[in-house]
C-alpha cells in the first residue's frame, strides 16, 4: 500500500533519533502529571476548577480521544510520563547506554498475562467507578498516583515497562484503536532484519535500549503494540526503522484473532454507548446510580454495565453471526469480525466527547490561572465564565462523526468478513443498529 | 464504470437525504409553560418539546441547593434558589434538539445535569438515521458480491 | 557519569521537587474558610477571633455549592461563595462580642444550619444594656395556641378600611400594634357601628399604616431569601423543604419518643387566618428571634436586626391583608 516514510525528512529523523527533545517534553509532561496529582489532593475538591479533573479529564481526554489517537495512534504513549520513573530506576539512568547487569528483578511477565485482559479489567475498574473518578479531584489525584507507583513497582519486578504493555487501563484501548490511525512504525526491509546480527533493536545496545514495549520490530504488522517510543530508531544499526505516514485503518485489513482484543473493541463500545446515555442523557436516576458508589442502585448500575458489555452487545454480535455456514471456529469469526467495531467504537468516543468537551472546554481557561482553587490569578483569566463553544456545530459534527464511522466499520467489515470468507451483512446491521442506538442518545 | 456511477448517486442520495429542505408543517405558535424542577442532578421534567415559533416560558424551582439552567444553541440561562423560583422566556425560533444543563455548579454531578429540548422534529437525528440506512444499504450489494465470490472460492 | 545525564537528572529532580514543593508552600500558606454544605461539615473553620478595631480579612471558598456569606446583626450586603472560587470579605468591628456569620443562599435543608462564629474581642468593654425584646417583656408564651376564634370571609382590605371613619377606637400607637393580634383589634371595635366585614377592613388598614411600602418591599426580600424555601414562595407553607421537613420529623427521634412538638414540622402556613390573626407582631417577633426549638424553624435572634425582624413581620401579615399598593 502507499505509504510515505516521514523519518525521509531529515528534521523529523533528527528530533525523533535525538534524545534531548523527547526528554524535555517527558519532563514537562512529568511535572504535569504530579502537579495534577497534587492539585487533586490538595485543591478544592470542586472538579470544574481543579486542575486535576480540567486538565486531565477535559483537555487531555480532549485531545487523546479527538486529535492523538484518530490522527497519531499511540503518540499519547511518545510522551507519557507515567512509566518514566520506573523505567529511569530500571535502568540507573536517564540518558546514558546501559550497562549489561539488569537493574532490579527484571522478570519475565508470566505468560497468563501477557494479553490485554488485566487492561480490559482495570479500564472496566475504572469505568464502573467514572462518575466518582470524573468530578472528583480527590479520587483523580489517588487514581493518577496509583498508576504512577504501580508502574514504578512493575518496573522494578518485571524486565521493560511492563504497565504500558499489559496494566494500563488507557494504554488498552489507545493500543486498539490506533490501527486506525495513518501513523505507524514499521521496519524499511524484512530482509535487513533476518540477517542482522544480536537484534539491538530488541536487546539494546551502547546507543540505546532495547524495545521497552517488548516487541520486534522486524515483526511488527500492527500498531497495537508498538508505543511509538523510537529507541528502536536510536537502536538499529541498520537505519531500518521509519515512521510513515499510511492511509486510515490499514491495520484493520489483517484482522486479529485475539479473543482479548475483540473483548476490548466490546468494552470500548458498549462503555461509549452507555457514557453516552447516563452521563449527557436526561434520566437523573442514571446519575444518581452511575455516582452513589457502594448504594444498591450502584450495585445494579455495575451490574448492567458489565452485562451490556459482556452478554447484551457480544450476545447480539454472536446470534448474528452463529448461522453462517462456514468451516471457521466461530470464535475466530467472532475475533475477526469484531475488527469492524474498532472504527466504530472510535467514533462513538469522538461524538461523545465531542458534546462533553465542548461544553466544559472553557473551564480550562479558568483553571489555568487558578489550577487549586486557592484564588491566584496568574494568567488573569481566573474570572472566566463557564460557557459552552460552538453548540450549533455540535449536532452536525456527531451526526458525521457517527454516520462517518458506520461507513467506515461496514468497509472494515467487509475486509473482515473476506478473510474468514463469510458474509459481511449482519455485522453492518449490526453496526447499522448500533449507530442508529448512539444517534438517538446524543442527538 | 457502473461503480463510478452507483458511487455519484449514492453520494448524490446522501445529499438530498442531508440537506433537503423539509416541508414545515405550519402549526400556529403558542405560549407553552413548563413547570420545571431541578434538583441534584436532575431536571424533571426532564424532556420538552415544543413547535418553532413558540413561546416558551420556563418557570425553574430549585429543590435543594442553587441551580441554573441554561439552553444550548440559544444560549440563554435562569438561574434559581430555593424559595425563588424563576422564569426564563424565550420564543423558540430554531428548530432541532438542544441540551439544557445546569450552569451554576451545584455538586459533584453538575456537569452531567441535563434535560432534553426538542423545537419541531430532531432533523440531525432523522437525516442521520437516513443517512445511516443509504449507507448501510449501499454495502449489501457489495457485500453479496463477495459473498458469491467465496461461494466460487468454495466451489472451486 | 556524563555530563549530560547529570544535568538531566538535575533537571528531572528539581522539576519534581518543583512540582511538589511550590502548591504545598503556597496552598499552606492560603489560609482558606471553606464552605460546605451542613450534612458536609458546614464552615470550616466555624469559629474565628477577631480584634476590635483590626480589620478581619476572610479568605472563604466553598467545596460543593453556592453558599453566601454574610455576618447577622451588622450591616453588610451578603456575598456570594462560589465553587471553586475564592471571595475576599474585609470586617470591621467597633464593639466586641460574639458574632454569628451564616450561609445566605439555600444550600438543602440544612441551609440554615451553617452557621459560625466569630469572637470579637477588645474595648470598649462596658456592654450597652441590651435592650429586652417586646415578647420577653409582654411575657408571652410562644408555644400557648393563639387561633384567632372569628375569622373574616376574604382578604380584608386596607384600601375599603382606609375609607371608613377615622376617629375608630383604635389606640394608634406602635405600642399597641405591636403587642395585639388582629383579631384582638377586631374585638376592640365591637361596640362601633361597623359591620364585621368592616372591621375587618379596619384592621387591615391599621395594619396597612404601622408600616411603609420600604418596610414591606424589604420585608418581602428577607421572606425570599430567607423563608419561603420551607413557608412557600406565597407563604402557604407549602415550599420546597416542607415535604422534607414533615419527613424528617417522621422519622426523627423525638417523635419516637411521643415528643411531637419537639420533632421536624411541616412549616406553618402564613395564608391560614385562624393562625395568623390571632398572632401579636410582639408573638411572630418572639417565635422568630426564638425559632421553633427542633421543629425546624430556625433561630434567627443572632441574625436579624430589630428593624429587619418588623419588617418581615409587616410582610408575613400582607399574607392576610389586601394592601393598598
Amino acid at each position: 500500500m502507499n505509504r510515505i516514510e516521514l523519518t525521509r525528512i531529515p528534521f523529523i529523523k533528527n528530533a525523533l533519533k535525538n534524545r534531548y527533545p523527547q526528554l524535555a517534553v517527558f519532563i514537562v509532561m512529568l511535572i504535569g502529571y504530579i502537579f495534577a496529582i497534587l492539585a487533586g489532593l490538595i485543591g478544592t475538591p470542586v472538579g470544574s476548577h481543579n486542575f486535576s479533573i480540567v486538565f486531565v479529564w477535559i483537555a487531555w481526554w480532549a485531545i487523546l480521544i479527538l486529535v492523538a489517537v484518530p490522527f497519531f495512534g499511540r503518540g499519547w504513549c511518545a510522551v507519557c510520563p507515567i512509566p518514566l520513573p520506573g523505567e529511569w530506576l530500571q535502568r540507573g539512568a536517564v540518558l546514558s547506554p546501559p550497562d549489561k547487569k539488569p537493574k532490579w528483578l527484571n522478570l519475565r511477565v508470566p505468560k497468563m498475562f501477557r494479553n490485554i485482559w488485566l487492561q480490559n479489567i482495570s479500564f472496566l475498574l475504572l469505568a464502573l467507578f467514572s462518575s466518582v473518578l470524573l468530578t472528583t479531584p480527590n479520587i483523580t489525584g489517588i487514581v493518577l498516583a496509583a498508576m504512577l507507583f504501580s508502574a514504578i513497582g512493575l518496573s522494578t519486578v518485571f524486565e521493560r515497562r511492563a504497565f504500558c504493555r499489559y496494566l494500563c487501563p488507557v494504554g488498552g484501548f489507545i493500543g486498539l484503536y490506533s490501527q486506525t490511525a495513518p501513523i505507524e512504525l514499521r521496519i524499511k526491509d524484512k530482509q535487513v532484519c533476518v540477517t542482522c546480527e544480536g537484534k539491538p533493536c530488541y536487546n539494546g545496545s551502547s546507543v540505546g535500549y532495547g524495545c521497552p514495549w517488548d516487541v520486534f520490530p522486524g515483526g511488527l504488522t500492527k500498531n497495537t503494540y508498538c508505543g511509538l517510543c523510537m529507541e528502536c530508531i536510536r537502536t538499529c544499526p541498520h537505519d531500518n526503522i521509519a515512521v510513515n505516514l499510511r492511509p486510515f485503518s490499514a491495520d484493520l485489513t489483517k484482522p486479529s484473532t485475539r479473543m482479548d482484543e475483540a473483548f476490548k473493541a466490546f468494552i470500548m463500545l458498549g462503555s461509549a454507548i452507555i457514557y453516552a446515555g447516563v452521563l449527557l442523557g436526561p434520566w437523573g436516576a442514571f446519575k444518581d446510580a452511575a455516582y452513589n458508589v457502594g448504594s444498591s442502585s450502584w450495585f445494579i448500575y455495575a451490574i448492567v454495565f458489565l452485562a451490556i458489555i459482556f452478554v447484551v452487545l457480544p450476545g447480539l454480535f454472536t446470534l448474528g453471526i452463529v448461522d453462517t455456514k462456514n468451516a471457521l471456529p466461530l470464535k475466530q469469526r467472532f475475533a475477526s469480525l469484531s475488527t469492524a467495531l474498532i472504527p466504530l467504537g472510535l467514533m462513538f468516543w469522538v461524538a461523545f466527547s465531542l458534546s462533553f468537551v465542548l461544553t466544559n472546554a472553557s473551564y480550562i481557561i479558568a483553571a489555568l490561572s487558578d489550577p487549586l482553587g486557592l484564588g491566584w490569578n496568574l494568567f488573569g483569566t481566573a474570572n472566566a465564565t463557564w460557557q459552552p463553544m460552538l453548540t450549533s456545530m455540535l449536532a452536525p459534527a456527531q451526526a458525521l462523526a457517527l454516520v462517518g464511522g458506520l461507513i467506515w466499520s461496514a468497509r472494515t467489515a467487509q475486509k473482515a468478513a473476506g478473510e474468514v470468507k463469510v458474509s459481511s451483512i449482519p455485522v453492518i446491521v449490526y453496526c447499522f443498529f448500533a449507530t442508529c442506538f448512539m444517534l438517538w442518545l446524543l442527538l | 464504470m457502473r461503480y463510478r456511477f452507483s458511487l455519484l448517486l449514492l453520494v448524490m442520495a446522501g445529499l438530498v437525504v442531508a440537506f433537503a429542505p423539509l416541508p414545515v408543517p405550519t402549526i400556529a405558535p403558542q405560549e407553552r409553560t413548563f413547570e420545571i424542577d431541578a434538583h441534584q442532578f436532575a431536571y424533571s421534567p426532564s424532556d420538552l418539546h415544543v413547535n418553532p415559533g413558540d413561546t416558551i416560558n420556563i418557570h425553574l424551582t430549585s429543590t435543594d441547593v442553587v441551580h441554573g439552567l441554561y439552553v444550548d444553541g440559544y444560549d440563554i440561562s435562569v438561574e434559581a434558589d430555593p424559595g425563588q423560583s424563576a422564569t426564563l422566556t424565550f420564543v423558540a425560533d430554531k428548530p432541532g434538539s438542544f441540551r439544557f444543563r445546569c450552569n451554576i455548579t451545584c455538586g459533584a454531578m453538575h456537569p452531567f445535569m441535563i434535560g432534553k429540548l426538542t423545537v419541531g422534529n430532531n432533523s440531525w437525528l432523522y437525516r442521520s438515521i437516513g443517512l445511516s440506512i443509504l449507507a448501510a444499504i449501499s454495502f449489501f450489494p457489495l457485500s453479496s458480491f463477495s459473498d458469491r465470490k467465496t461461494k466460487e472460492e468454495r466451489i472451486k | 557519569m556524563k555530563r549530560p545525564e547529570l544535568i538531566s537528572r538535575f533537571l528531572i529532580v528539581t522539576g519534581i521537587l518543583l512540582a511538589v514543593g511550590a502548591p504545598l508552600f503556597f496552598w499552606a500558606r492560603t489560609p482558606l474558610i471553606h464552605a460546605r454544605m451542613a450534612e458536609d461539615g458546614g464552615w470550616n473553620p466555624d469559629v474565628i477571633q477577631a480584634e476590635v478595631g483590626e480589620p478581619l480579612h476572610l479568605k472563604i471558598t466553598s467545596d460543593d455549592v453556592v453558599h453566601g456569606f454574610a455576618v447577622g446583626q451588622m450591616e453588610m450586603q451578603s456575598v456570594d461563595i462560589l465553587p471553586g472560587k475564592v471571595t475576599e470579605v474585609t470586617l470591621n468591628f467597633d464593639k466586641p462580642g460574639i458574632y454569628t456569620f451564616f450561609c445566605t443562599r439555600w444550600c438543602g435543608l440544612n441551609h440554615w444550619r451553617m452557621r459560625g462564629t466569630i469572637e470579637v474581642s477588645g474595648s470598649p468593654l462596658d456592654p450597652e444594656p441590651a435592650t429586652v425584646p417586646l415578647y420577653v417583656s409582654l411575657d408571652l408564651d410562644l408555644d400557648a395556641p393563639h387561633d384567632a376564634s372569628a375569622v373574616p370571609n376574604g382578604k380584608p382590605s386596607a384600601t375599603s378600611g382606609q375609607l371608613l371613619e377615622t376617629n375608630l377606637p383604635i389606640d394608634q400607637s406602635a405600642e399597641y400594634y405591636r403587642s395585639h393580634s388582629p383579631y384582638e383589634v377586631f374585638e376592640g371595635l365591637q361596640n362601633t357601628s361597623l359591620t364585621e366585614a368592616q372591621r375587618w377592613d379596619a384592621v387591615a388598614y391599621f395594619w396597612q399604616s404601622n408600616t411603609t411600602p420600604e418596610s414591606l418591599a424589604n420585608g418581602r426580600q428577607l421572606y425570599a431569601e430567607n423563608c419561603a424555601a420551607c413557608h412557600g414562595e406565597n407563604g402557604a407553607g407549602d415550599g420546597v423543604f416542607a415535604d422534607d421537613l414533615a419527613a424528617a420529623g417522621e422519622s426523627s427521634l423525638q417523635t419516637m419518643e411521643g415528643a411531637m412538638d419537639m420533632a421536624m414540622q411541616t412549616p406553618v402556613d402564613f395564608t391560614n387566618p385562624q393562625r395568623m390573626l390571632g398572632a401579636s407582631p410582639a408573638l411572630l417577633q418572639g417565635k422568630i428571634l426564638r425559632g421553633g426549638m427542633g421543629t425546624g424553624m430556625p433561630m434567627w435572634g443572632s441574625i436579624f436586626t430589630e428593624d429587619q425582624i418588623w419588617d418581615l413581620i409587616a410582610y408575613i401579615y400582607s399574607f392576610q391583608f389586601e394592601y393598598q399598593h
